[in-house]
């Protein structure tokens, strides 16, 4: 059995150097290779303390290991960079990661070899970054600069072609709008908190790759007959049919208690923003490479202004929780940004509208005036938002304080995030779920403790609400979860209830690492489809390098820790990890009162819960619950001291 | 295949519109033939429509050899853009513009 090799390639805009070495077996056995591999070759290219929008930050690229290969649903890339979101009051910026899949990216990166690529440097003039097999080259994109994502996309597939993976940014991107993200081929957004500042900092437009290589197995037939298993077995999900109909459509049902913005009354929002609104819009569903879930959206409006407006991604959750935020009716004015950010301005959905809704507000109650806006009147109607957004993609005049996110409007005019009414904002980023309607789950404890807030990839079954302890349980066991840990995560307490979700949490975004390391869909996870075993069988099959599902956490676990000490390094500790304020005020709606709840919602939650949680978190963890940081010696367990090293004064 | 070729044991049949472009066609058919993964040594062309973002999978009928009569590529396609129809037939890909037509 021959285990396949991974090569780590190194890109110097700069000096356009490339540098391309195979990465050690033993490297890749221990952080899984993927993504795992990625942050811990970050760990040791990426100095600390450096400024997010300099040269010396890392964009640090890669495919998940089983990416390219025919398995249920592996698509996922995993990008690594330091984000450019002021993530607190005296100018920290977290390290993160970032996933997104796609049709074309993730393949063409593992068929021309680059299965970790670290771009560093700055291109001494706008340029795209084109990888044929080992041809790397930095080439001039002049002629891109200031122009959409989606005509550069198509532009660059037209030249190198139809194979061709993209990443490319819009112009907030090229304005360093700190809140600008990428696009990977076509509707796959990534890398909120400012990926693509990033980019544009060093004047890198786009990446476009192709490679002509194939990607091996390690043993070919215990591989096939594992997938083909696996894929057979999803296909008798009864929901399949129901999913792949509307794909990112789907869940309105859900969707309207757990996201509600408390507003309009539900019915209302139902009418304006609803299911029966949705399905009039979707034209097609898209799938990314390999998986049998297909879920991204091709939509079309129709009537109205933006009559015939075509776009990708999705855009309905997006728009519902936006729209009722910011009072508008007509659902296509709001789908409208969405359209336009994902093909033209890249810039982040969610932030630019919340921040929007922030200004507008304080300006109408008065804490904002119009000589601080620079002269601009802001009303709470469309024509002002349609003009903030430009303004802030194009970072003109009052936009420029907008484009520099949360932090800045407080440092420059008192207005305090935390102020903010829906969802709340943790190290700078605005949530896009509310705890309040949605109750504390899993999903909202990461949000609060993972090193960047919002973070594809780390659903698990508990992101539905109600699951029984029996269900929660069956999945924790799939994941090779020792009976001790299962009984820890299932112990009563009064500030958690049946379920505890500090503890739990720690091993969701274990899973997490897991998953972007190998480059499986959240999806899968999220509806209990594939699991640690499942995985564990796949990537043994993969790698030669048998694993078990427990193996795969301790991994996951190895690399959260990596990721935890990069953080400790740029300053981070436990008071980041708050809960938004905003989760403790009560959200008084028309369908009543509506307050933050454990998961069974059986009590409401305050602040000593919250705090109880968090430590039960970090005590899973072994780290110390007063700095919130690894303790020495969990991380010497973990094989990690040398990384640690640099951080030692910290830990 | 042109008139007159020997009757073949059944046909790809082709339903472009139900394709979502997953490329699990392509990856299933590389690996039949080579054990490797590789879209680029597929019988399989992902034609890419960059006007709507859809994909259409083509097949190359010379050196598509229908796995022997039990094509990887209609057994990886779980959209129904790709299916194998058993039986007597002069044609090994069948293009089929509708999925209401015959199916």
């Amino acid at each position: 059995m021959t285990r396949p090799t991974s090569w780590g390639v190194r890109v110097n805009l700069s000096t356009r150097r490339v540098d391309r070495a195979p990465v050690e077996q033993a490297l890749s056995d221990a952080f899984l290779g993927g993504s795992g591999v990625g942050w811990r070759l970050m760990a040791d290219a990426l100095r600390p303390g450096i400024d997010p929008l300099s040269p010396e930050n890392i964009i640090c690229i890669n495919p998940g290991v089983l990416v390219g290969t025919l398995t249920p649903g592996t698509p996922k890339t995993t990008v690594i960079t330091k984000f450019p979101t002021t993530a607190s009051e005296d100018g920290k910026h977290f390290i993160g990661a970032c996933t997104a899949g796609g049709r074309y990216l993730g393949i063409a990166l593992k068929r021309a070899g680059c299965h970790h690529l670290l771009i560093t440097g700055k291109a001494d003039r706008p340029s795209f970054l084109r990888i044929r097999d080992d041809a790397i080259d930095v080439v001039d994109a002049g002629e891109y600069w200031g122009h959409g994502i989606e005509e550069v996309m198509i532009d660059l597939v037209e030249r190198e072609g139809p194979e061709s993976g993209t990443i490319v940014i819009g112009t907030s991107g090229e304005n360093l709008v700190r809140h600008a993200l990428t696009i990977v081929d076509r509707g796959n957004s990534l890398g909120r908190g400012g990926l693509g500042a990033v980019m544009g900092s060093k004047n890198l437009k786009a990446i476009v790759v192709n490679g002509t290589g194939g990607v091996e197995v390690a043993d070919p037939d215990a591989f096939i007959a594992a997938s083909e298993r696996m894929r057979d077995s999803i296909m008798r999900w009864p929901r399949r049919e129901h999913w792949i109909d509307l794909g990112l459509a789907a869940g309105w049902s859900t969707f309207k208690h757990t996201q509600y913005p408390g507003i309009w009354p539900k019915d209302r929002w139902d009418e304006l923003y609803g299911e029966e609104t949705r399905i009039e819009t979707v034209e097609n569903v898209i799938a990314c490479n390999s998986c049998i879930l297909g879920c991204r959206l091709r939509w079309m409006t129709k009537g109205g202004e933006f009559d015939g407006e075509v776009g990708y991604g999705s855009p309905f959750s997006k728009s519902a929780t936006s729209g009722m935020l910011l009072g508008v009716e007509d659902f296509r004015k709001v789908i409208h940004f969405v359209a336009d950010a994902n093909s033209k301005t890249g810039i982040d959905f969610y932030t630019t509208t919340r921040l929007i809704d922030f200004v507008t507000k304080m300006y109408e109650i008065g804490r904002l005036t119009s000589s601080q806006t620079g002269g601009l009147k802001l009303s709470r109607d469309y024509d002002t938002y349609e003009k903030l957004y430009e303004m802030i993609v194009t970072r003109e005049g009052f936009g420029d304080v907008l484009a520099d996110g949360w932090m800045r409007l407080k440092r420059e005019f008192g207005l305090d995030p935390q102020e903010y009414w829906y969802a709340g904002i943790c190290k700078g980023v605005d949530f896009i779920y509310d705890a309040r309607p949605s109750s504390f789950h899993p999903l909202m404890m990461t949000f609060t403790t993972r090193p960047r807030p919002h973070h594809g990839g780390s659903h698990t079954m508990t992101n539905s609400r109600n699951k029984t302890i029996e269900e929660i349980r069956d999945q924790v066991e799939r994941w090779g979860l020792p009976e001790g840990t299962i009984d820890r995560i299932f112990s009563e307490s009064d500030y958690s209830g049946k379920f505890n979700v500090g503890r739990y949490t720690r091993y969701m975004e274990d899973m997490m690492r897991v998953k972007n390391a190998i480059g499986l869909c959240t999806i899968y996870t999220y509806q209990g489809l594939l699991f640690g075993n499942d995985i564990a069988e796949l990537y043994s099959a993969a790698t030669g390098h048998k694993m078990t599902a427990l193996g795969m956490v301790e991994c996951g676990e190895r690399i959260s820790n990596v990721a935890k000490v990069m953080n400790v390094r740029e300053g981070f500790s436990r008071v980041d990890d708050a809960v938004p304020e905003v989760w403790f005020r009560p959200m008084d709606s028309p369908e009543g009162r509506i307050e933050m709840q454990d998961y069974y919602q059986t009590k409401i939650l305050a602040k000593q819960d919250t705090d109880r949680i968090l430590d039960d978190y970090y005590d899973e963890r072994g780290w110390d619950l007063e700095t919130g940081r690894p303790t020495p010696a969990r991380i010497g367990k973990l094989g990690l001291g040398s990384i640690a090293s640099d951080a030692r004064g910290a830990l | 295949m042109t008139e007159g070729s020997p009757t073949i044991s059944g046909s790809l049949v082709i339903r472009a519109e139900n394709c979502r472009g997953c490329r699990s066609c392509q990856l299933a058919c590389s690996f039949a033939k080579t054990r490797v993964f590789n879209p680029g040594r597929a019988m399989i062309v992902m034609e890419r429509h960059l006007s709507d973002g859809m994909s259409a999978p083509m097949i190359k009928p010379i050196g598509c050899d229908l796995c022997g009569g039990d094509p990887a590529c209609a057994k990886a396609c779980k959209y129904g853009a790709i299916t194998y129809e058993k039986g007597p037939s002069q044609e090994k890909v069948v293009v089929r513009l509708s999925s209401k037509e015959g199916s």
